[in-house]
C-alpha cells in the first residue's frame, strides 16, 4: 500500500496542477456568490424598515460597567440578550446573543489580547420609548430606542453611528429540526414531549427554507446539523462617504457600494489566479471597517470568525459631482450617509465601535483590543529572495553567490514545498537537501538567513513522525462522523491539525525545537502557506463546514484557522531560542490579531501590471486594520513578467513593508541578474535604496509595534481634512515623512503625484528639489525613476554604506537627512537596538532629533533604556538650508568643535562633513 | 605644494594628467605613507597616494587634504579617497593576498564581519577573527592549476588523437558516402534493367492478351495442352490429385484447398488424368470458369494461361525487383542520413565528429539523462518512459568559442506551453562524460559535458598565473 500511495501522490499532484492550470483567470464557478450561500441569500432578502425586534426596557440592568437588556423578536417571540459596554479609549462594545440558546453559540477566543477594560456607564434619562446613557466624559451618549430596537451613538447633537436603524438586525435562533428529513424517531419523541411541543408551536411561523438544514454546492454537501444560525446587523454612518478596510480583497482602497453586485465576502480561501477589482473573498479576513470624513474617523470591528458578507450602500453613490452640487445649491441635499450591513453564518454579534475621532485614535483603539504589529527582526525588513523552488543545496549556494557577484544585498533565501521529503513538513529531501545544516551554516557565514515552508496539512503516512504523533494525540480535526478529517493537498491525502486547541498549538510549537526539527538552525525561519486551510478537493478549495473542532463546527472557526497556525508557529520559533530571539513567520491566511505573529503577503498574484498596481491598495487596507507587515510577490507569482514590469515591481516593492520576490515553479528563472547589466543595475539600485532606508523602516516597525499605527499609510491618515487624499491609492506614505508614488504603468513617461499639505514642502529624495504641498505634481520619469519625497519638517536617518545583508550594516554610521519646512524646523527620531532579540524591551536607544533656530539636537527619549552602539553620525544633510558661516558641534562632554561643511547653493543643500559623534549620545549642532 | 600650484590654472582633465606626471617624476623618491594610508591600494595605484598635503580624487573632480584619505568619510565621487574603508558606495578594496592571487572586493565588504581577503586585510577593524589563508589557498590553487594543466595537456593530446581520428573518420564517412553512392548507382542500373525487362514482359503479355482477346476461336486454338503442361507440375504427362489441388481452386473461394474428393471428381473420378482426357473434360470446365479456375487467376482460364506462360519466370522477376527497390531505398536513406550528418559543423578539425554515434548517461536522483550528441537528449524516470528534452539544434557558444555550448530544442511540450530544451556546456577533461544535469527553470535543462575535444590551447596560456 505504501508504495502504491508513494506512486499515486505525484500523479495526483500532476493531475491537480494540470487541471488547475487550464485557464489563466479565476474560475468564479468554484466560489460561492451570496445567492449560493443560503444564509447570505436569506439575510439579504430581508427588507429594511420591518424590524421585528423590540427592546424590553423593563429587563434593563445597569451596573457600573455594563448595560444588559432583552430584545424580543415579535414574529417568533425569541428573546435576545443585548450587552453594552463602554470600553476605555472611546470604544463601545455591543454584544447580542440568544437569551437562552438551545446550545452555546461560538464566541471568538484568543483574538482580543485581554478582557477590554471598561469605563462607567450612566443613565441620563429613561421613558417608555427608550433610554439615554452617557458614554464617559466626552459628551457622548447612546440612545436605546425600544420599538423597533435601535441604538444611536451621539456626540453633542450629532449622530455618529446608528445600529439597526434600517431594521436589518437578524438573529437566527438555534432550533430543533422538524422537517421531513429529520429522524422520525426523534420527531415522535418530540411530539410526545409537551414542553417541546410548546416550543414547536412557537416556531410554527418560521418558514423552513432551502439550505437551512442542508446545503449543496457543486458536488459538496454541508450537513448543517445545527440548522440556520446566521446573525446580521446594519450600521448607518451619517456624514460618511468613505469607508475602508475589511481585507482581504483585490480591490481599491476606498470600498465600493455593493448594491449592484455581491457584498464583500470575508471567508479565507485559496483562490487560484484571483481576479482584481471585485468583492470576492481571498486568503485572509479582518472584519474591521473604517469610516472617514473630514471631521472624524470611526471604526467597526465585527468579531466573528464564520463566513461573513458585508454590504455597503450610500445615498450619494452614483451621484455625479454636478448632482451633488445641485443638491447643495437647491438646499435639498440630504446628509451624505453610508450604510453598512454585516452578515455572518454563525456565532454571535460582538461588535466594537471605535469612535476615533482621529485616524490615529482609531488605530490605537483597535490596537488596544487586538494588539499591535509584532516587532520583526531587522533582517526581515530587508530583501527576501524566494522561488518555487530552489532545487537543491547547490542551487541555493549559487543563487547566494550570484547576489555577491552582482553586489546586491539580501537577507533571506526561501525554500518552497519541494525542499521537503515528499511534502512532509519539518523534513528535508534526502538527496537535494542532504545536509541542511551545512547549507544554513554557509548562509550564516555571510550573515544571511533562510525561510523554509511549513504548511498545516500533514501527509497521512504512518512512516511520518509528525503524522503519527498528531494522530496518536487525536489532534486532527474530525469529520462530521467523528473520524480524522482527510483532504487532498500537496502531499496527497492529508490531515489538518486542530490549531484551535491550545494543547495542539503547544505541541506544534515544540516541533520547532532544534532537536525536533532536524536540520534546523537559528537562522532558519518559517513560512505558513495554505492555511486558509486549502483543501484541494473540499468545497471552495477549503474545509467542509461540518468538520469538527471538538464541540465546534469548522463553520464557526473557519476564518481563525490561519491565525492560529501562525500563532503556534511563531510561538515555536520563540521557544526554540528560550524566549530570546524574535520570530519571523509569514502567513497567507489571517484574521484580526494576526499582526501579533508576523508578516502576511497578498498570495498568489500574477505578473501583470494591474497586479502591481493593486498591491498598493491591498497593503494599505491591511495596514489600516493593524497588519502592517504586508507585501506582494515581487515580479508576480503566476506567469513571467516583462523586464520592465520586473524592474518596476522591484522599485515598488522596495518601498513596501514586506519585500520578497517570488515566482511559480513553471516560470523561467528571474534572479535580478538575468536580464542584462542595465536591468541588473536598476534592480540593484532599488534594493540598495531599501537598504539605505532600513533605519527609517525599522523605526516605523518599532512605532507600529508600540502604537498600532500603520507603516504604509494612505495619505488621508496624515491629512484627514483634505478630501483630495481620501481615495488616493496609487501613492502612499511610509510613516509620515516619506511619500512614494511608484511607477506602475507600462511605458510610463511621467506620473502625477499629489503632494499633500497646504503649508508644507516636499523634497525629492534623489535630487533634493523642493516642491510645494497641496498640488498635483507631474514628474517625468525614466526606467530608473522611483518618485519618493521627504516631507519638509522631518529628519530621516539612513545608512548609506549598503552591504551584503542588514546584519553586515549593524555597526555602520548614520547619515541624517534634515528636510526643513517653511518655518525652518524639522523633527525626527533615531531608534537602535540589537536587531534580533526581545532585549529591545529594555535595551535600546530612542532619541528625538530636532532642528529649530539653526540648532540640530539629539535628545534621549528613553533615559531608562540601556543600549550602546558603535554606530556614529557620519554626515548630516540639511535640505532647504542657507549657507552658514560656521558650524559648531557640541557633545555632552562639553567639547566643542567646528565642522567642515559643503553648501550647494543651487539646491540649498548643506552637507556637514563627518561630525563623528556616537549615535547614542546627546549632542547638538549649531549653524552660525 | 607643487601640484596645488599647477592645478590652480589647469582644467581638471589636464590637472589629473599633469599632476600624475609630477607625482611620478618629481615625487618618486618620497617616503611611503603609513599603513592606514596605503590600505586597500594595488601597487599600480600606489603612485596616486604618495603622502603630501593634498590628494586629488583620481577622477580629478576634487582636491582634498591628504589627511582625508582613508579617514572613513567619502569625499570623492569616484570613491578614490577611501580605498581602505567602507565609506564610499562605489569604492573597491585591494586584497594583496600574498602567496595567493590579489584581487579587488567592493569596499562595502571592508569590516563587515566576513572574511573576504585571504590575507584578512579587509577585516582590520571588526569582530571577525580572520586567519590568513592565502598560503593554503595558494597551495590549493597551484595544485588545482597544476591539475588543470595536466588535464589540459592530457586533454590536448587526446584531442589531437581525436582530431586525427576525426579526420580519418571524416574520410571514412566520405568514403562510405562515395561507396554508398556507388552502390546506389549500381542498384539503379539493376533496377532499370529490371524495369526494362518488366516493361518488355508486359509488352509481350499485352500482345498475347490481344491475341487471346481476338475471339473465342483463338482461345480454342489453344487446345489445352499448355494448360495441361502448366498443371502437370512434375511433367510426367498426367495430372494427379495433388497437382490439381495445388493449382486449381474454386472460383468463389480461392483460398480453400480443394478436397481430395473434389480433385478426384475434377479428374473424372480417377486419380490420374492424361492430356486427352483433360482436353475433353477439365479443360472445358476451366475455360467456362464458372465453378473452378486456375489458382491465382482473375479471369477466364485462357487469360490465366496466357499469364502462366511466363508465371514462373515472372514471379521470380517481381520479388527480385522488389528486393532491389528496397535495397535502393535503404541505400538512399543511408546516403541522406550520412549527408545530413556530414553537414553538421563538427569543428574546424572534425574533432567533435566521434561524438556523433555515441550516447552518454548520467543518473541524477530518480532520473537518468541520456545525451546523444548531435542527435537528442532524453530523460527517463525510474518508473516512466523516455521524455525528449530536445533534438540537436545548434552550436551556441560565445563568439570567441562557439563550440563551448550546444543547444537541443523542441523536446516534449510543457504544461504551460513551450517545449523542453537543453543547453549543454562543454568543458575540457580527459574523459568524455556527462558530468551534471540541472533544471533551473521548468523544462529548461542545463548539462555539463566534459570531453578532451573541448580543451583549448588558449586556456593553457591563461591558466598560468603570473601573480602566483
Amino acid at each position: 500500500m505504501a508504495t502504491f500511495t508513494e506512486r499515486m501522490a505525484p500523479v495526483l499532484v500532476l493531475w491537480l496542477a494540470v487541471s488547475l492550470s487550464g485557464t489563466w483567470a479565476v474560475d468564479k464557478g468554484n466560489f460561492k456568490t451570496c445567492d449560493q450561500s443560503s444564509f447570505c441569500k436569506r439575510q439579504r432578502a430581508l427588507k429594511p424598515g420591518e424590524s421585528p425586534y423590540r427592546a424590553l426596557l423593563e429587563t434593563m440592568e445597569l451596573t457600573n460597567t455594563r448595560l444588559t437588556l432583552q430584545l424580543i423578536n415579535d414574529n417568533n417571540k425569541v428573546r435576545l440578550l443585548l450587552e453594552l459596554y463602554r470600553l476605555q479609549g472611546n470604544i463601545t462594545r455591543v454584544k447580542i446573543n440568544e437569551l437562552k440558546p438551545l446550545k452555546l453559540r461560538y464566541e471568538v477566543p484568543d483574538v482580543l489580547i485581554r478582557d477590554p477594560p471598561t469605563e462607567p456607564l450612566s443613565l441620563l434619562s429613561q421613558d417608555e420609548n427608550g433610554v439615554v446613557l452617557s458614554l464617559g466624559a466626552e459628551s457622548q451618549r447612546v440612545i436605546v430606542s425600544a420599538r423597533p430596537f435601535r441604538l444611536d451613538i451621539m456626540e453633542g447633537r450629532e449622530v455618529l453611528m446608528s445600529l439597526n436603524s434600517r431594521g436589518l438586525l437578524a438573529f437566527e435562533h438555534l432550533r430543533m429540526r422538524k422537517d421531513t428529513q429529520a429522524d422520525p424517531e426523534a420527531e415522535k419523541k418530540e411530539e410526545t414531549d409537551p414542553a417541546k411541543q410548546a416550543e414547536t408551536a412557537k416556531e410554527e411561523e418560521e418558514k423552513v427554507e432551502d439550505g437551512m438544514w442542508e446545503e449543496t454546492f457543486k458536488s459538496h454537501s454541508d450537513s448543517k446539523p445545527n440548522g440556520p444560525s446566521a446573525v446580521s446587523l446594519d450600521f448607518s454612518l451619517p456624514g460618511v462617504e468613505h469607508v475602508y478596510g475589511i481585507p482581504e480583497h483585490a480591490d481599491t482602497l476606498r470600498l465600493k457600494t455593493t448594491e449592484n453586485g455581491d457584498p464583500y465576502r470575508l471567508y479565507n480561501l485559496d483562490v487560484f489566479q484571483y481576479e482584481l477589482y471585485n468583492p470576492m473573498a481571498l486568503y485572509g479576513a479582518v472584519p474591521v471597517m473604517l469610516a472617514h470624513n473630514a471631521q472624524r474617523t470611526t471604526g467597526i470591528f465585527w468579531l466573528n470568525a464564520a463566513e461573513t458578507w458585508v454590504d455597503i450602500s450610500s445615498n450619494t453613490a452614483g451621484k455625479t459631482v454636478f448632482g451633488k452640487m445641485l443638491d447643495y445649491v437647491q438646499g435639498s441635499s440630504e446628509t451624505p450617509q453610508t450604510d453598512v450591513r454585516w452578515i455572518s453564518e454563525s456565532g454571535i454579534i460582538d461588535v466594537f465601535i471605535m469612535l476615533g475621532p482621529t485616524p490615529k485614535d482609531v488605530f490605537a483603539q483597535y490596537a488596544s483590543l487586538t494588539g499591535t504589529q509584532a516587532f520583526p527582526p531587522l533582517a526581515a525588513v530587508g530583501y527576501h529572495q524566494c522561488r518555487w523552488n530552489y532545487n537543491d543545496q547547490e542551487d541555493v549556494t549559487s543563487v547566494d553567490a550570484g547576489f555577491d557577484e552582482h553586489d546586491i544585498p539580501y537577507d533571506y533565501i526561501w525554500l518552497d514545498i519541494e525542499h521537503t521529503d515528499g511534502k512532509r513538513y519539518f523534513t528535508w529531501d534526502p538527496h537535494k537537501f542532504a545536509s541542511p545544516k551545512e547549507m544554513l551554516q554557509g548562509l550564516m557565514d555571510k550573515k544571511r538567513k533562510m525561510v523554509a515552508i511549513v504548511d498545516p496539512h500533514i501527509k497521512v503516512d504512518t512512516n511520518y513522525k509528525i503524522h503519527n504523533e498528531i494522530r496518536s494525540r487525536s489532534f486532527y480535526i474530525k469529520n462530521k462522523d467523528g473520524g480524522d478529517y482527510e483532504g487532498w493537498c500537496w502531499p496527497g491525502s492529508a490531515g489538518y491539525p486542530d490549531f484551535t486547541r491550545a494543547d495542539m498549538r503547544d505541541w506544534w510549537a515544540s516541533m520547532f525545537a532544534y532537536d525536533q526539527y532536524e536540520g534546523s538552525m537559528e537562522n532558519l525561519y518559517t513560512w505558513n502557506d495554505m492555511n486558509e486551510p486549502s483543501v484541494f478537493n473540499g468545497p471552495e478549495v477549503t474545509m467542509h463546514k461540518d468538520a469538527l473542532h471538538g464541540a465546534w463546527e469548522h463553520r464557526d472557526v473557519h476564518n481563525l484557522y490561519g491565525f492560529y497556525v501562525q500563532m503556534a508557529t511563531a510561538e515555536g520559533l520563540i521557544q526554540r531560542s528560550g524566549g530570546v530571539e524574535r520570530p519571523f513567520v509569514l502567513t497567507r491566511a489571517f484574521f484580526a490579531g494576526s499582526q501579533r505573529y508576523g508578516a502576511v503577503w497578498t498570495g498568489d498574484n500574477a505578473a501583470e501590471w494591474d497586479h502591481l498596481k493593486v498591491s498598493i491598495p491591498m497593503c494599505l487596507s491591511l495596514g489600516l486594520v493593524g497588519i502592517s507587515f504586508c507585501g506582494a510577490d515581487v515580479g508576480g507569482f503566476f506567469k513571467s513578467p516583462s523586464t520592465e514590469l520586473l524592474v518596476r515591481w522591484y522599485q515598488t516593492g522596495a518601498y513596501q513593508p514586506f519585500f520578497r520576490a517570488h515566482a511559480h515553479l513553471d516560470t523561467p528563472r528571474r534572479e535580478p541578474w538575468l536580464f542584462g547589466p542595465e536591468n541588473t543595475a536598476l534592480i540593484r539600485e532599488a534594493v540598495r535604496q531599501r537598504y539605505t532606508l532600513l533605519p527609517y523602516w525599522y523605526q516605523q516597525f518599532y512605532h507600529a509595534h508600540r502604537t498600532g499605527q500603520p507603516i504604509m499609510r494612505p495619505l488621508w491618515v496624515e491629512y484627514p481634512e483634505d478630501p483630495a487624499t481620501f481615495a488616493l491609492d496609487d501613492e502612499f506614505l511610509i510613516g509620515r515623512d516619506l511619500l512614494v508614488h511608484p511607477v506602475t504603468e507600462e511605458g510610463a513617461r511621467g506620473v502625477t503625484a499629489y503632494l499633500p499639505g497646504k503649508d508644507e514642502v516636499w523634497f525629492d529624495v534623489h535630487t533634493f528639489q523642493k516642491h510645494n504641498g497641496a498640488q498635483n505634481l507631474y514628474i517625468p520619469v525614466t526606467i530608473s525613476s522611483i518618485p519618493v519625497f521627504q516631507r519638509g519638517g522631518s529628519i530621516i536617518p539612513r545608512k548609506i554604506r549598503v552591504r551584503r545583508s542588514s546584519s553586515c550594516m549593524m555597526h555602520d554610521p548614520y547619515t541624517l537627512y534634515v528636510a526643513l519646512n517653511p518655518q525652518r524646523t524639522a523633527e525626527g527620531e533615531l531608534y537602535i537596538d540589537d536587531g534580533h532579540t526581545f532585549n529591545y524591551e529594555k535595551e535600546f536607544i530612542h532619541r528625538r532629533l530636532s532642528f529649530a533656530n539653526n540648532l540640530l539636537s539629539s535628545v534621549n527619549l528613553a533615559p531608562d533604556a540601556q543600549f550602546s552602539t558603535r554606530s556614529w553620525i557620519e554626515r548630516i544633510v540639511i535640505l532647504g538650508a542657507s549657507k552658514p558661516s560656521k558650524v559648531i558641534l557640541k557633545t555632552d562632554d562639553g567639547q566643542e568643535s567646528q565642522l567642515e561643511f559643503d553648501f550647494d547653493s543651487s539646491m540649498s543643500v548643506l552637507t556637514l562633513r563627518k561630525p563623528g559623534m556616537n549615535a547614542g549620545v546627546d549632542w547638538n549642532v549649531m549653524l552660525q | 605644494m607643487f601640484e596645488t600650484g599647477v592645478s590652480g590654472f589647469l582644467s581638471s582633465d589636464m590637472r589629473l594628467h599633469i599632476s600624475l606626471t609630477f607625482i611620478i617624476t618629481i615625487t618618486a623618491s618620497c617616503g611611503t605613507a603609513d599603513s592606514r594610508k596605503i590600505r586597500g591600494i594595488s601597487p599600480s595605484y600606489k603612485r596616486f597616494y604618495r603622502e603630501r598635503k593634498s590628494f586629488l580624487c583620481i577622477d580629478g573632480s576634487k582636491m582634498i587634504p591628504f589627511e582625508q584619505v582613508n579617514d572613513d568619510y567619502c569625499d570623492c565621487e569616484d570613491g578614490s579617497d577611501e580605498p581602505g574603508t567602507s565609506a564610499c558606495p562605489r569604492g573597491r578594496f585591494y586584497c594583496t593576498n600574498l602567496s595567493f592571487r590579489p584581487h579587488y572586493i567592493p569596499s562595502s565588504r571592508v569590516n563587515d564581519g566576513i572574511c573576504d581577503c585571504c590575507d584578512a586585510s579587509d577585516e582590520y577593524n571588526s569582530h571577525a577573527r580572520c586567519q590568513n589563508t592565502c598560503w593554503n589557498l595558494g597551495q590549493r590553487e597551484r595544485a588545482y592549476v597544476e591539475g588543470q594543466m595536466r588535464t589540459l595537456d592530457e586533454g590536448l593530446q587526446l584531442k589531437q588523437q581525436l582530431i586525427e581520428e576525426g579526420v580519418l573518420l571524416w574520410r571514412e564517412k566520405q568514403a562510405q558516402l562515395r561507396e554508398l553512392q556507388q552502390v546506389a548507382e549500381d542498384l539503379q542500373i539493376k533496377l532499370e534493367e529490371h524495369r526494362r525487362k518488366k516493361h518488355e514482359a508486359e509488352r509481350l503479355r499485352e500482345q498475347t492478351l490481344k491475341a487471346l482477346g481476338a475471339g473465342d476461336s483463338s482461345v480454342r486454338r489453344e487446345n489445352g495442352s499448355s494448360t495441361f503442361n502448366f498443371l502437370d507440375s512434375n511433367k510426367d504427362g498426367s495430372l494427379t490429385v495433388e497437382e490439381v489441388q495445388a493449382k486449381v481452386a474454386l472460383v468463389h473461394d480461392e483460398e480453400r484447398l480443394l478436397s481430395e474428393d473434389e480433385a478426384v471428381a475434377l479428374l473424372g473420378g480417377g486419380r490420374l488424368m492424361d492430356l486427352t482426357l483433360f482436353q475433353h473434360t477439365l479443360w472445358d470446365v476451366l475455360t467456362k470458369a464458372d465453378s473452378v479456375k486456375i489458382r491465382g487467376s482473375l479471369d477466364a482460364a485462357g487469360r490465366v494461361v496466357a499469364e502462366d506462360l511466363e508465371a514462373s519466370d515472372g514471379e521470380w522477376e517481381a520479388t527480385n525487383q522488389k528486393k532491389v527497390e528496397e535495397a535502393y531505398d535503404t541505400v538512399n536513406m543511408e546516403i541522406s542520413d550520412l549527408r545530413k550528418k556530414l553537414t553538421i559543423d563538427y569543428g574546424p578539425d572534425w574533432e567533435f565528429l566521434f561524438l556523433n554515434s555515441q550516447c552518454y548517461k548520467l543518473k541524477v536522483y530518480e532520473y537518468t539523462y541520456t545525451l546523444c550528441p548531435f542527435n537528442q537528449v532524453t530523460q527517463r524516470s525510474t518508473a516512466g518512459a523516455d521524455v525528449s528534452l530536445g533534438r540537436w539544434g545548434m552550436w551556441a557558444g560565445t563568439p570567441h568559442n562557439q563550440y563551448s555550448q550546444m543547444v537541443y530544442e523542441s523536446g516534449e511540450p510543457c504544461w504551460q506551453g513551450g517545449s523542453r530544451s537543453t543547453t549543454v556546456t562543454l568543458t575540457c577533461g580527459t574523459e568524455t562524460a556527462l558530468r551534471s544535469v540541472r533544471e533551473p527553470s521548468k523544462c529548461q535543462y542545463i548539462m555539463d559535458f566534459q570531453t578532451p575535444v573541448a580543451c583549448q590551447p588558449v586556456l593553457k596560456q591563461r591558466g598560468i598565473h603570473s601573480e602566483l
